[in-house]
C-alpha cells in the first residue's frame, strides 16, 4: 500500500514538472487553443522592444490574436545594461495582478525615453490606472511572487537560448521558429505566419 | 600549397553546404526575417535573397568539393564572405542586437560570429590568391 501511495506521489510530482510555465494573468494575449503561439521575450527600457511593440505586435494582435489565430504570450526578459527594466517589469507583473498589464505595457513602451532617463516609473502609471489599482501595484512591488515571476521568465528565456531582445518564437505543430533582435518585418513576418497557417 | 588549398577547399566546402542544409530545411520566410534584420535592403529584395542564397551556397559548397573552376568559384566565395563580413561588421557597430542567419534561425549575431567569418574571409582569399598563382605558374 505504502508503495502504490509512494508511486502515486511521484507520478504527481512528475506531472508537475510537465505542466507549462505559470503564466501571471495577461500575460497571455487570445485562445490559447489557437493554432500558432508566439512567446515575446521582451524588455521595457530596450528601443527596439519598443518599436516591435509598436510596429509589429499591434498589427499582429488586431489580424492574428483577435481571429484566434495566435495565442501570443509576454515573457519579461529585462536585460543588465538597463538600470530600470526590471523595476519596469516589477510594475507590469504587479499590474497582471488587477488585470492591467497590456495598459501597463502599453504605457511604459509609449513613455519608454521619460522614464528611462530618471527611473520615475509610478508616475508615468498614474495616467492608466485608477488610485486604489496603482496603490494595490506599488504593494505588490516587494511582493515576492512578483520577483519570482520574474526570474521564472528570464530562466524560461535562458533555457530557450534567449540572449536577445526582442526574441520571438513562433510554435507551430510541435516546431519552434525563433525570430531573434531587432523589429521584424511585419510584412514579411505575415507572410511567414500565413504560409505556416496554409501547411 | 597543394595541400593547403585541398584542406581549405574542402572546409569551405563543408560550410557552405552545412549553411545552405540548415537555410533550407527551415521556412524560407524564417531565413527572410534574419536577413530582413539587418536592416539593409527593401522588401522586394529581402525576399529575393532569401529565395536564393541558399541555393547558390549550395551550388558553390559543391564545385569547391569538384575544384572545377576553382579559381572563379573561389574568388565568388571570396567575393561572398566579404560581403558578409561587411554586413556583420555594419551591425555588429550599430549595436543591432540581432539573428546572424547564418546558419538558419537562432543563432545571435556576436563577436564570436565576427571571428568566424573573418577567419572563413581570411581562408577564401588564401584560397583564391593561390588558385590563381598555381595557374599561372602551370602556364
Amino acid at each position: 500500500m505504502k508503495n502504490i501511495l509512494a508511486s502515486l506521489l511521484l507520478a504527481a510530482i512528475s506531472m508537475a514538472a510537465v505542466v507549462p510555465e505559470a503564466m501571471a494573468p495577461g500575460k497571455g494575449v487570445g485562445v490559447a487553443s489557437a493554432p500558432l503561439k508566439i512567446d515575446v521575450f521582451s524588455d521595457f527600457q530596450c528601443p527596439s522592444c519598443k518599436a516591435s511593440y509598436e510596429e509589429t505586435l499591434r498589427p499582429l494582435k488586431n489580424e492574428y490574436v483577435a481571429k484566434g489565430k495566435v495565442y501570443l504570450v509576454h515573457h519579461d526578459f529585462p536585460l543588465q545594461q538597463h538600470a530600470y527594466a526590471r523595476q519596469a517589469a516589477a510594475y507590469a507583473n504587479a499590474a497582471a495582478r488587477v488585470n492591467k498589464y497590456e495598459e501597463v505595457s502599453r504605457e511604459l513602451f509609449r513613455q519608454q525615453g521619460v522614464w528611462s532617463a530618471n527611473g520615475q516609473i509610478d508616475s508615468i502609471l498614474a495616467g492608466v490606472l485608477k488610485p486604489d489599482e496603482l496603490k494595490k501595484v506599488r504593494s505588490l512591488l516587494t511582493d515576492p511572487k512578483i520577483l519570482a515571476d520574474i526570474e521564472q521568465d528570464i530562466a524560461l528565456g535562458k533555457k530557450r537560448n534567449v540572449s536577445q531582445t526582442p526574441t520571438m518564437i513562433v510554435s507551430y505543430k510541435g516546431r519552434e521558429y525563433p525570430v531573434v533582435g531587432n523589429v521584424p518585418d511585419y510584412g514579411i513576418l505575415r507572410k511567414f505566419l500565413d504560409d505556416l497557417l496554409s501547411k | 600549397m597543394r595541400r593547403l588549398r585541398l584542406a581549405l577547399r574542402l572546409v569551405l566546402a563543408a560550410v557552405f553546404i552545412y549553411a545552405a542544409y540548415t537555410k533550407l530545411r527551415q521556412p524560407w520566410l524564417l531565413f527572410a526575417l534574419s536577413i530582413d534584420s539587418y536592416q539593409l535592403l527593401p522588401q522586394w529584395a529581402v525576399l529575393t535573397v532569401a529565395r536564393t542564397l541558399p541555393w547558390l551556397e549550395l551550388l558553390l559548397g559543391l564545385l569547391l568539393v569538384s575544384g572545377f573552376g576553382l579559381r572563379y568559384v573561389a574568388l565568388v566565395t571570396s567575393a561572398q564572405l566579404v560581403i558578409f563580413l561587411a554586413v556583420m561588421l555594419r551591425a555588429y557597430a550599430r549595436g543591432l542586437g540581432i539573428d546572424c542567419g547564418c546558419f538558419g534561425a537562432g543563432e545571435a549575431l556576436t563577436y564570436k560570429t565576427l571571428i568566424r567569418d573573418g577567419l572563413l574571409t581570411a581562408g577564401a582569399i588564401v584560397l583564391t590568391v593561390s588558385a590563381f598563382q598555381s595557374q599561372r605558374s602551370s602556364s
